[in-house]
């Protein structure tokens, strides 16, 4: 038994030894294996209980299980020990974390593009629906059935890009109104968003390929005052709350009464002046000319078989790249079409 | 059109300010370009000559006692040359205030000079269209009156916008009659009565012959006893603050009576017209003749003219020829104030490339009544100018006011959403000139003035009723819009594209519809490089990836045009891809594809929710061994690959470019997918390596793997490939990953490598694999 306990002695102690000097799990995991594993140590000191007489083996299977229990314990709180030093060694780290990102491509949507989005959300949240048609049109949705023959002054206004005699680049998105409306009978609730082109010299202010969105609504009971409604909402949409529209007369073939449609500068606030100078944006005016409007001309209604006398509706058409110059104060609207990298990323 | 305010306010009263007046007119529909602020001249009176001698003690001065009204004399030193005693002349007194300087008494080589004698420029006038020297009054003008004062000269001018449906308002009393509408100010337009009424003239008169329909009426009168001198100073100043260049008094008169009243005149030298006739009618093939601007033209069928019996002496409502112009020698004039279809003026204005203040006013078709109306006002003013007027004849339609217009009280409520009484209603239409009959008191019979032809059905009056309110006084109301069916499906899949794109890291760019090249031509492009119509979005794509210093990625959605046996078609193309930086690694591998590949793969998953099928493809302009093709239930939707690199090298893009083109009508709607319960075991792999022919394609492996194991393969995915000497010449190394599951139990070891020996026999048999350690 003396000699028994001695060797458990002299186990323990190697034991602690050796886990003291473990640096790592592997290495704290040897010293298991040899001392606590099925052929370590311990279990060559348990072989000798055999050889004790058989009153003394209790006993001695008891301080060996006690030894055993506090061997193990050593491991576990050297285990600990090691994990905390792993831990403190981690949160020593310390980095520059405003040292450049990086960064997978960025992708964006063209701004002309989250202006239309914008701008028909607005109006599918108001019972519209989103219609496409395509971009070279017959003459007769672009003008004739527009209320605009061919002899029509207005046809000089629309300085188109010809494919055939009666076949040309839509000047305005307009013929969607006539595709729609002879598809389909009132309620006629569309927005009309697309590409456009019209034989304009370019500058900073006109393009020959841009984009309109156009609107119609028509019903029973449909009056100017829903025009004004909507649109007012829509150049709140776009520009902020606190915008106001003005409508003021004008002249298209396919609406009357007709108006030209402004909005309160944004950049200004409508003022027409930053600090003391005049507004760049508006040139002092105060006002941002969104585009055309109206109520929908009776001959186009009859054209499409509708009722003058019973229906009546609106319709608007503005030029989106319009609309980007004043919302992202651009500079010059050929920038749209360039489509610049750096123009892109930062109105992303 | 140039207006300036004094001018308006001979007829009407109005703010003195110019902004207020301009605002008024943007709200009426006439939008104000611009303000022309006039500069400040003060002390500047008219004067007569009295007596003129030369200047003692200098050659080139004269010395002026110079008449201003008062009891004395100013006595004025001067160097102009065109002055003589007894002319009417301005002078700017002692402390008068000029644009450029203030007049202070000074002496002259020894005279006291106590004014200034005025030129046409120092009133801020053009004075390359006055008399050179010292500017002429009119003789019979009072003296010491203020000049600015007299012709206006402080007075802004302003450019109106006019839309085309109202040439009535492209003119003074247009302009002048809306805004005593719109302000509720009396109107003060003369009463026109042609002074020569009573008058026959003594003998042979022109007679007008209209052998045109495109003529509706032709006024014509003849005046006698006139005499080509520079028209009266007041006149000149008028047509100078306008924009109009005067040129003598019957040119001049003529001018002024097209700006004052909208209708254009023209004036022929009554000895020119040959036959006694003056005849309308169109243009013969290969005539000719020379217009006022001094150009031979050649004229067609299309052209309308007034002619004699033997020549063309006018294009009808565009310019007056050369043979019938009036000069010093004419002592006798025809006047035409005319009316003319507007479509047949614009379309001779076209095809002749020339374009007037006359041929701006009658293609938009003026009324009929401004002629009487136009040579009323000339013969007044050249009857004030010595001349003999006599009584105007009028051929062609007369000049009657239109049929009433029913409009329905209801109806201006109804469009306008803003409750308007009758009484407001018919307040509003009358200050505009028409004529209401209140008979019915729901529907009231409304006949427009003369000169509106613009007005011809209800709405048009609503119109008018709305803008004499005030568009602001409508109110603001969002309507509530009842169901319907109409779809915004083609909308919404462009746009859930173009986010997809978005979220995969690519920007979206709009490049050029109009090209240098393509197969559907436009007649009237604005240029070469913009002829034609484009038939991919690849090109545009090219150029800006070419233009771009650093590797980009980029998507268009836009449309593209063909044709076919039935003529154009338009197609809506997505083409996505990148210009990107060469990696180094062998000619049989290119992770740039494989890249494109895999965003094209998860496009087309996101937007038709099903895996796209992907073989070995071809498409012109791309690299013949590196381009697949997309399929989904057998129907082509994508072609993809790298840019071939000549056609890259064509547009200077020096990089590798990839790109993806897909045709949006071809993508299948979305399908939704529906979820399929994994197994409740777990799965296990196998790794097989085998060596095929370089021909047999990673997919041909996969598919040939999953159908040797069947239902137990959950997934083949080849993932490694290597090609070179150890495997030997058009043979390549192919490494796939099998997932091997059951549905049931927990898959063995052995029937794993029962499933591997079934599969590498197959791939034997079909593709003769060497089976690799
Ligand atoms: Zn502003």
């Amino acid at each position: 038994m003396t000699e028994l306990a001695s060797k458990l002695d002299d186990v323990t102690q190697r034991f602690a030894a050796a886990v003291d000097r473990a640096n790592d799990e592997q290495a704290l995991e040897s010293v298991r294996v040899a001392y606590l594993g099925r052929n370590g140590e311990v279990t060559a000191v348990r072989r000798a209980i055999g050889a004790l007489p058989p009153g003394e083996r209790p006993e001695a299977g008891r301080v060996i299980n006690d030894a055993v229990a506090a061997m193990e314990r050593r491991l576990q709180a050297a285990h600990g020990e090691l994990e905390s030093r792993a831990f403190d060694a981690e949160l020593a780290a310390s980095i520059d974390v405003t040292f450049p990102s990086i960064r997978r491509p960025a992708g964006s949507i063209h701004p002309v593009r989250r202006i239309i989005e914008e701008s028909c959300a607005y109006f599918v949240r108001h019972g519209f629906a989103v219609v496409v048609g395509p971009e070279a049109e017959p003459d007769y949705y672009t003008f004739d059935a527009l209320n605009i023959p061919s002899d029509h002054p207005a046809r000089e206004g629309f300085d188109s890009f010809w494919i055939s005699d009666t076949l040309l680049l839509r000047p305005h998105t307009s013929p969607m109104q006539i595709r729609t409306m002879q598809q389909h009978r009132p309620p006629i609730a569309i927005v009309a968003p697309g590409k456009c082109f019209r034989r304009d010299a370019v500058d900073a202010r006109h393009l020959f390929q841009f984009h309109q969105v156009e609107g119609l609504l028509v019903a029973e009971g449909i009056n100017f005052g829903h025009l004004k409604g909507m649109l007012t909402g829509l150049c709140r949409e776009l520009f902020g709350a606190q915008q106001n529209v003005r409508f003021r007369p004008s002249y298209f073939p396919f609406t009357e009464p007709s108006a030209e449609v402004d909005t309160t500068c944004p950049k200004c606030k409508g003022t027409g002046l930053l600090g003391s100078q005049s507004c760049n944006m508006c040139g002092g005016s105060a006002w941002i000319e969104l585009g055309g409007a109206g109520m929908v001309h009776p001959s186009v209604l009859t054209e499409v078989g509708y009722d003058p006398d019973r229906y009546s509706g609106w319709a608007f058409g503005f030029g989106v790249e319009r609309l980007g110059l004043t919302r992202y104060e651009v500079d010059d609207i050929r920038r749209f079409t360039k489509s610049d990298p750096n123009f892109l990323a930062q109105l992303s | 059109m140039r207006v300036p305010i004094s001018w308006l306010r001979e007829f009407v009263t109005l703010p003195a300010d110019a902004q207020a007046i301009a605002d008024r007119l943007a709200m009426l529909g006439f939008p104000v370009a611009e303000i022309e602020r006039r500069p400040t001249i003060t002390g500047v009176i008219t004067a007569r000559i009295a007596a003129l001698e030369k200047h003692p003690n200098a050659d080139r001065l004269q010395v002026a006692q110079v008449d201003v009204g008062a009891e004395a004399p100013l006595t004025i030193a001067t160097a102009a040359t065109n002055v003589a005693a007894g002319q009417t002349i301005a002078v700017a007194t002692i402390g008068a205030q000029l644009p450029a300087l203030t007049i202070a008494p000074r002496t002259m080589r020894g005279v006291a000079s106590q004014g200034m004698m005025i030129s046409a420029e120092e009133l801020a006038l053009p004075g390359e269209w006055f008399e050179d020297g010292i500017m002429q009054l009119d003789p019979n003008c009072a003296l010491g009156m203020d000049v600015v004062e007299l012709f206006g000269l402080d007075t802004a001018v302003l450019d109106v916008e006019i839309t085309t449906n109202r040439p009535d308002s492209m003119s003074i009393f247009g302009l002048a009659r809306e805004l005593a509408a719109s302000f509720g100010t009396g109107l003060r337009l003369p009463e026109f009565v042609n002074p020569g009424r009573d008058a026959e003239p003594p003998g042979e008169e022109p007679q007008v012959a209209i052998e045109s329909d495109d003529c509706y009426r032709f006024v014509s009168q003849r005046i006698d006893g006139v005499r080509v001198a520079p028209a009266p100073a007041w006149l000149r100043v008028r047509l100078a603050l306008s924009g109009q260049r005067p040129i003598n008094n019957l040119v001049d008169v003529s001018n002024y009576v097209m700006l004052e009243t909208g209708q254009p005149l023209h004036f022929y030298d009554a000895q020119a017209i040959r036959g006694g006739r003056l005849i309308v009618r169109s243009g013969r093939d290969g005539e000719t003749m020379v217009t006022l601007d001094g150009v031979t033209r050649t004229l067609s069928t299309q052209a309308l003219v007034i002619a004699d019996d033997e020549r063309p002496l006018c294009l009808a409502g565009l310019m007056g020829g050369a043979v019938s112009e009036v000069g010093p020698a004419t002592t006798a004039i025809v006047l035409e104030a005319a009316n003319f279809n507007g479509a047949r003026v614009r379309r001779m204005s076209n095809a002749l490339a020339l374009r007037t203040e006359a041929s701006a006013r009658h293609e938009k078709s003026l009324a009929l009544a401004l002629t009487d109306l136009g040579a009323a006002r000339a013969a007044a003013l050249l009857r004030d100018l010595g001349a003999t007027v006599y009584r105007p004849r009028a051929y062609g339609e007369p000049a009657t006011r239109a049929a009433a217009i029913a409009l329905k009280v209801a109806d201006v409520q109804r469009l306008l959403g803003l409750p308007l009484a009758a009484q407001a209603i018919e307040h509003h239409l009358a200050a505009l000139g028409c004529e209401i009959d209140l008979t019915q008191p729901d529907t009231l019979a409304v006949t427009p003035p003369v000169w509106r032809r613009d007005l011809t059905i209800a709405a048009d009056l609503i119109e008018e009723v709305a803008r004499i309110e005030g568009y602001e006084r409508i109110p603001s109301i969002v309507p509530s819009v009842a169901p319907h069916e109409i779809s915004s499906a083609a909308f919404a899949l462009e746009s859930r594209i173009a986010h997809v794109l978005e979220g995969l890291g690519y920007r979206e760019i709009i490049t050029q519809s109009l090209r240098n090249a393509g197969s559907v031509e436009v007649r009237n492009p604005l240029s070469e490089e913009q002829r034609f119509l484009r038939d991919s979005l690849v090109p545009g794509i090219i150029e800006y990836l070419a233009e771009n210093a650093s590797p980009v990625r980029v998507f268009e959605i836009g449309e593209v045009f063909n044709t076919d046996a039935n003529g154009l078609v338009e197609q809506s193309l997505l083409t996505f891809g990148f210009s990107a930086d060469p990696v180094d690694e062998p000619p049989w591998r290119d992770s740039h594809f494989l890249a494109l590949k895999g965003d094209c793969e998860q496009l087309l998953r996101k937007i038709t929710g099903r895996d796209a099928e992907l073989k070995r493809g071809a498409k012109p302009g791309f690299h013949p061994g590196k381009t697949a093709l997309a399929t989904l239930d057998g129907r082509a939707v994508a072609h993809l690959g790298r840019i071939d690199p000549r056609a890259a090298k064509a547009s200077d893009l020096r990089r590798p470019a990839y790109l993806c083109v897909i045709e949006i009508a071809s993508l299948p709607a979305y399908e939704t997918p529906r979820y399929q319960v994994p197994s409740r075991y777990p799965s296990t792999y196998r790794d097989v390596a085998v060596v095929v022919d370089i021909d047999v394609s990673a997919r041909d492996i996969e598919r040939a793997i999953v159908a040797a194991v069947g239902s137990l393969c959950t997934g083949a995915v080849v993932f490694d490939e290597y090609r070179g000497p150890q495997i030997g010449e058009g043979r390549k190394s192919l490494a796939a990953r099998v997932t091997l599951q059951r549905f049931d139990a927990t898959i063995t070891d052995e029937e794993a490598d029962a499933a591997v020996s079934l599969l590498l026999d197959a791939l034997q048999k079909e593709f003769g694999a060497e089976i690799r350690a």
